[in-house]
């Protein structure tokens, strides 16, 4: 087991990742900007070490800055949270040429899910159902517009480094084609660095599904359940939930299982999360994040398995904590993510919190890093916390979180609390009866009003 | 500056325990400060002066005099706040190991009391086996050196006084 872990992030992630480290009885490094020196981790971190100024290209994603922490701390391996380098192939390898260890996945696996053309052809090879789409990515010479025929309209243009739901464009019919190709290569070029796009059939109203696994790089692999992340904002999840209002158990078990026969076949290491859009019954792969995931708490929950302690046991080549059959899934846990903005208009509100009250009592769990009198930084993104809560059934699970977010106070900036008291009470959000046009379908409806 | 972790020795009193209440000794006549007490894992030792209060001291004797001891047992962490704000600090550009000579063995770069031009190496700072030469932001004379020779460094530390 590792003696010391440096915490590559920033934020609540970097605060849940010193809590694991805490628990293991493993030594803690912060690394931090000048605009991050006040943090609640850095406080309470074994040691911090200032990497650079506030932008994030200067600190985060300095990595000569972070191997030199390594080095005047001794720290033997880094955790890189999410975002940030967390996905970077080349930057899991200059730890590895350091002989410092990357918790996270091998990098071979982090490149191959990060290009999501090879992942797709990766994902149906490993006999995951993907969505129909052009068969790699759509070269200039190439007749696009008999690919998308073919794939039947509308079709949506994504980008081939993209991700995270950046870089696409919808093209309803063929009149729409030939711009949504060229904004969409451009943005890309731009935004990634590479202009390749790829071809899907758009779905009308599909839940964003995903499937958490955990794998010990040997060929063991399990699946933890899924997480219904359909409500979005602008591709940006903002409530997650699991199980799945939309699935049974069998086609529970029958996704996950396919899921971790991949993950055993790619001697996968470590946490991932497999994601699809589903429609009518089926399953279609759109793209595999090879890190932790902010909405990790929601399987946390529901399987009572301590997933960053999990990646640090592994990485440190431990076994998995369980086999597929011990995996219980208890209850039903909701996440939202609540931001510094305004809860209409969506603008970051960055600033001090003068009272901040979260909210407790039993299967209310709130993963932030702020405290009455931080100030929020404009440099980073707007979350300000995660408040998660459990119940035995969706029901208890929907009144906990109406109860919690009620009693939850965070004033001096703006947050959209107001936002998910207002989802809490909305009938379609109470069936569970909602997919992932529908949030912004409901905001615009609201703003007309 | 970077916090140094606590220690994970058990304590026991040993020689290196003598040193530092040595230390600490000194510390109180160099400061005027009546009492120091530190706590390390497992470890807390307190050295105090005697102080006997002369009889002919009026009651109402303000206690302002405590202040200044008070404000000095703030020690290095307020000192290290106040020189990150004087206006001929030099702070550190990056993370990494001071040192303050070219190679072991040679002569520092600097001293206290010299002149230096703008461009003069000061230091270097090694990360990852690479030497970084670091430059004197302006012309003038080093009043002070706060950096021990070989003394971990992270972005902004203060590292010299250019006056």
């Amino acid at each position: 087991m590792f003696d010391k872990i440096l915490i590559a992030n920033r934020g609540e992630i970097a605060l849940r990742i010193l809590r694991a480290c805490k628990e293991l009885g493993i030594s803690t490094v912060a690394v931090h900007s000048t605009a991050d020196a006040d943090a609640m981790h850095v406080r309470l971190a074994d040691e911090s070490v200032c990497i650079g100024p506030p932008p994030s290209k200067d600190s985060y994603l300095n990595v000569p800055a972070l191997l030199a922490a390594c080095e005047i701390t001794g720290a033997e391996a880094v955790h890189p949270g999410y975002g940030f380098l967390s996905e970077n192939a080349r930057f899991a390898e200059i730890l590895a040429d350091h002989n410092l260890q990357f918790i996270g996945p091998k990098a071979e696996h982090i490149r191959l899910m990060g290009d999501k053309i090879e992942a797709k052809k990766t994902a149906r090879k490993l006999g995951i159902p993907v969505v129909p789409g052009s068969d790699g990515a759509v070269e200039p010479g190439d007749d696009a517009m008999a690919i998308a025929k073919a794939i039947g309209f509308p079709v949506l243009v994504k980008a081939a480094a993209g991700g995270g739901g950046r870089g696409m464009k919808v093209a309803q019919t063929q009149a729409d084609l030939a711009l949504a190709l060229t904004t969409a290569a451009n943005e890309a070029r731009s935004a990634f660095g590479d202009a390749s796009v790829y071809l899907e059939k758009y779905l009308a109203k599909p839940r964003h599904i995903e499937i958490q696994v955990l794998g010990d790089g040997r060929g063991g692999a399990i699946h933890l359940g899924e997480r219904d992340c359909s409500l979005q904002r602008r591709h940006q999840k903002v409530w997650e939930e699991g199980p799945s209002p939309a699935l049974d158990a069998a086609a529970r078990a029958k996704i996950g299982l396919t899921v971790a026969k991949a993950m055993q076949q790619l001697k996968y290491l470590g946490v991932g999360t497999v994601e699809f859009l589903f429609e009518d019954g089926e399953f279609y792969f759109i793209e595999m994040n090879t890190r932790i995931q902010v909405e990790h708490p929601v399987t946390e929950m529901i399987t009572d398995i301590d997933l960053v302690l999990e990646q640090i046991r592994i990485a440190a080549g431990g076994d998995l904590p369980m086999t597929q059959d011990e995996v219980q899934i208890i209850g039903h846990s909701i996440e939202c993510r609540v931001n510094a903005e305004n809860p209409l208009s969506f603008r970051p509100s960055p600033g001090k919190i003068l009272q901040y009250h979260p909210p407790g009592g039993l299967g209310v769990r709130i993963d932030s890093a702020v405290y009455q009198g931080y100030v929020i930084p404009p440099f980073y993104d707007s979350l300000v916390g995660k408040l998660i809560v459990h119940g035995k059934t969706r029901g208890e699970c929907l009144m906990r979180l109406r109860r919690a977010l009620d009693e939850m106070v965070v004033d001096g900036i703006e947050t959209t609390l107001p936002l998910f008291r207002a989802l809490v009470r909305e009938p379609a959000i109470i069936d569970g009866d909602y997919h992932i046009h529908w949030l912004e379908q409901y905001l615009s409806g609201q703003q007309g009003n | 500056m970077a916090r140094q972790p606590d220690a994970k020795t058990t304590p026991k009193f040993s020689s290196d325990d003598s040193a530092l209440i040595r230390e600490l000794a000194l510390l109180l006549d160099e400061t005027s400060l009546t009492e120091i007490e530190i706590e390390r894992a497992g470890l807390r030792l307190r050295v105090a002066r005697n102080i006997s209060i002369a009889a002919g001291i009026p009651a109402n004797v303000p206690l302002t005099a405590a202040a200044p001891v008070a404000a000095a047992a703030a020690t290095a962490a307020a000192a290290t706040a106040d020189l990150s704000k004087h206006p001929g600090v030099v702070p550190s550009p990056m993370v990494g190991t001071a040192y303050w000579a070219p190679e072991p063995g040679a002569k520092p770069f600097i001293d206290v009391g010299a002149k230096v031009s703008a461009g003069q190496t000061l230091l270097i700072i090694e990360a990852m086996k690479t030497m970084n030469q670091i430059p004197s932001p302006r012309a003038g004379t080093v009043t002070q050196i706060l950096v021990e020779d070989g003394q971990p460094v992270e972005f902004g530390e203060p590292l010299v006084i250019i006056e």
